[in-house]
């Protein structure tokens, strides 16, 4: 059970992170576990269903913009609004996963993208509730029930989003490790021969790109209130790009990997930025790097290194 | 104003708007279709295209020096891109084309923007296209005729192209079966490199013919992309007639649809994709997926 040592370990130091850590440290470090929540569900879909989405977006920014206007029209605590958000994202999911799983491989991808733009023009439009493009601003970090106001503070707030990318992580481990995860990989491989054993690939499917986006709605549920705004830029292609970038550069089909390779994005952009705004243009080559020579990902590359027992 | 003046006017624009939706869609429909490569680049280079066509305009005096150069430019960097990089790739599957395509996209986003800046820069005309004409007493711009002129003569010259010559024999032959061409003793690597290079550049010459209605900004290549694959997507991806088809339906739903219902015009377009692929997963033209 390496793995699960490994998971602890990995627990425990992220719980100790507040201690050591400076004040911006800790804001990135929490800003990464949110995308590392967010990519880590798209890898779902992705690494082990290989449904290429390229409209993640919509998770989050669904996410986001349901808990934001939940915390700017309502009293609901905050536990309780990044629940509602996960499960509007969830069930708008049943939707878009019907239809896009009409088609498959490229168009699959295209169709999401195409489902992210309508949120996207939808956001525009729908200014009593989304704020047009000015989006929802000064969005406030509600105490939890009971008078939870540790929620308020900047380390409760990180062990709130601590918490839910292992719960997050917990859910995705055990569920692609069942005989549910067996089928999905089994349709990532070949999905004919899968339909063709009995399996109802199509549902399968459906469900996979629902508990996702409920995953990826969660994060951006706990990106509103931890930026304090949510915006149109949150539903945009680029971000979806952005997000399969994480995903492909950790390592897709491993999970933990999409989670570094949203560190590592971060990491990438905090310290190119300090040196040259011009950062994505050496983020776009570092990624293209990825792709042609290294596809197996970070994750995959530090764990050829370690002994055997404890790979992945 | 009459009812029949105002057809005439909101078809011309649609049809105006169609050639260049056509110029977006038919590069990135052919390169598909032949190489069954995704370019999520292609909104890149219609920009591109438009700051250069933007550059040569300027340093050369003439609008129609940017028209001709600035498609060349772009088409010769896809087509070394295609070389360096994309051939390395054709044993993996269709995502890691995305996906490096994706890569480039954001490289020259960036290198668009060190180079020409964060302004939007706007194309002169000629004169001889920037006035207007009386259509039935409705002032109408020329530019827009000229357009419309412009997309009739690329579509009629590429479909002549595809099915009359040689080269365009080839070209089918090899989107049909790329070995089975190979085998017959043509250089199939080279007529990719082409098609790619052409497909960027047809972006690049619908970026330069767009640059004087909407300027040339860094904002072009985000729209674009979503729009080409929506008319890709539409006409059925590989299918050159397909693009033509989407082309002219997203334009006169988009025209008509901005005057009817302004408010869901910017849905209209992904609304009219749902539908045409819940009915034809294939899109219209294409086979079935």
């Amino acid at each position: 059970m390496g793995n699960w040592r490994l998971f602890f370990l990995a627990a425990i130091v992220l719980a100790a992170a507040p201690l050591g850590l400076p004040l911006f440290a800790m804001t990135l470090l929490t800003e990464a576990l949110i995308l590392g929540l967010l990519a880590m569900s798209l890898d779902l879909m992705v690494g082990y269903t290989r449904m290429i989405s390229f409209g993640h977006a919509a998770a989050y920014g669904l996410g986001a913009y349901t808990c934001g206007f939940l915390a700017l029209h309502t009293a609901m605590p905050l536990p309780f609004s990044l629940l509602a958000a996960a499960l509007l994202a969830g069930v708008v999911a049943i939707g878009v996963g019907w239809v896009c799983t009409m088609a498959t491989g490229i168009s699959f991808s295209m169709l999401t993208l195409a489902f992210a733009q309508l949120l996207y023009a939808l956001a525009f439009k729908w200014t009593s509730v989304t704020g047009a493009s000015d989006g929802l601003a000064g969005i406030p970090r509600r105490a939890g029930p009971f008078g939870m106001t540790v929620l308020e503070t900047r380390n409760g707030y990180y062990y709130l989003v601590l918490a839910s990318m292992l719960g997050g992580f917990a859910l995705c481990r055990s569920l692609v490790n069942s005989p549910f995860g067996a089928v999905l990989r089994g349709i990532r491989e070949n999905e004919a021969k899968t339909l063709s054993l009995g399996y109802n690939t199509r549902l399968y499917k459906i469900s996979v790109v629902t508990i996702s986006f409920a995953l990826g709605g969660l994060a951006g549920a706990l990106y509103a209130p931890f930026a304090g705004f949510a915006n149109t830029d949150l539903l945009f292609w680029l971000f979806s790009g952005q997000v399969l970038i994480m995903v492909i550069v950790g390592g897709q089909g491993t999970l933990v990997g999409p989670i570094l390779g949203a560190a590592f994005f971060m990491l990438v952009e905090h310290v190119l930025s300090a040196y040259t705004d011009a950062w994505a243009l050496f983020f776009g080559l570092i990624f293209i790097g990825f792709v042609m020579f290294a596809l197996e990902g970070i994750w995959r590359i530090l764990t050829s290194r370690l002994p055997a027992r404890s790979r992945a | 104003m009459d009812f029949f003046p105002f057809l005439v006017t909101q078809c011309l624009n649609a049809l105006s708007q169609a050639a260049l939706l056509f110029f977006l869609g038919v590069g990135l429909t052919l390169i598909f279709g032949i190489m069954r490569i995704v370019n999520f680049a292609h909104g890149s280079f219609y920009m591109l295209g438009a700051f250069i066509g933007y550059s040569v305009a300027r340093g050369t005096g003439s609008f129609w020096a940017g028209l001709v150069l600035s498609p060349l430019i772009a088409g010769g960097f896809g087509t070394a891109f295609e070389i360096g990089l994309l051939r390395r790739l054709y044993r993996r599957d269709a995502s890691a084309f995305l996906m490096v395509t994706f890569g480039l996209t954001l490289v020259l986003g960036e290198v668009v923007r060190l180079l020409w800046g964060v302004q939007g820069l706007q194309l002169q005309l000629p004169t001889a296209l920037a006035g207007i004409v009386f259509l039935f007493d409705e002032p109408f711009p020329v530019y827009r005729l000229f357009l419309i002129g412009a997309g009739a003569v690329v579509a009629i010259a590429i479909w002549q192209f595809l099915e009359r010559t040689r080269l365009g024999l080839l070209i089918r032959a090899t989107s049909q079966n790329a070995e089975m061409v190979q085998a017959l003793g043509v250089d199939v690597n080279l007529v990719r490199s082409g098609i790619f290079g052409v497909g960027c550049g047809l972006a690049a010459l619908g970026g330069v013919l767009a640059a004087p209605m909407v300027t040339a900004s860094l904002g072009m290549a985000a729209n674009a992309i979503v729009d080409a694959f929506v008319i890709v997507i539409i006409g059925g991806m590989g299918s050159f007639p397909g693009s033509l088809c989407a082309a002219l339906l997203v334009a006169f739903v988009q025209v008509f649809g901005t005057y009817y219902f302004p408010d869901f015009a910017i849905a209209a377009m992904y609304l009219l994709m749902l539908l045409v692929l819940v009915i034809r997963p294939g899109g219209l033209l294409g086979k079935e997926a």
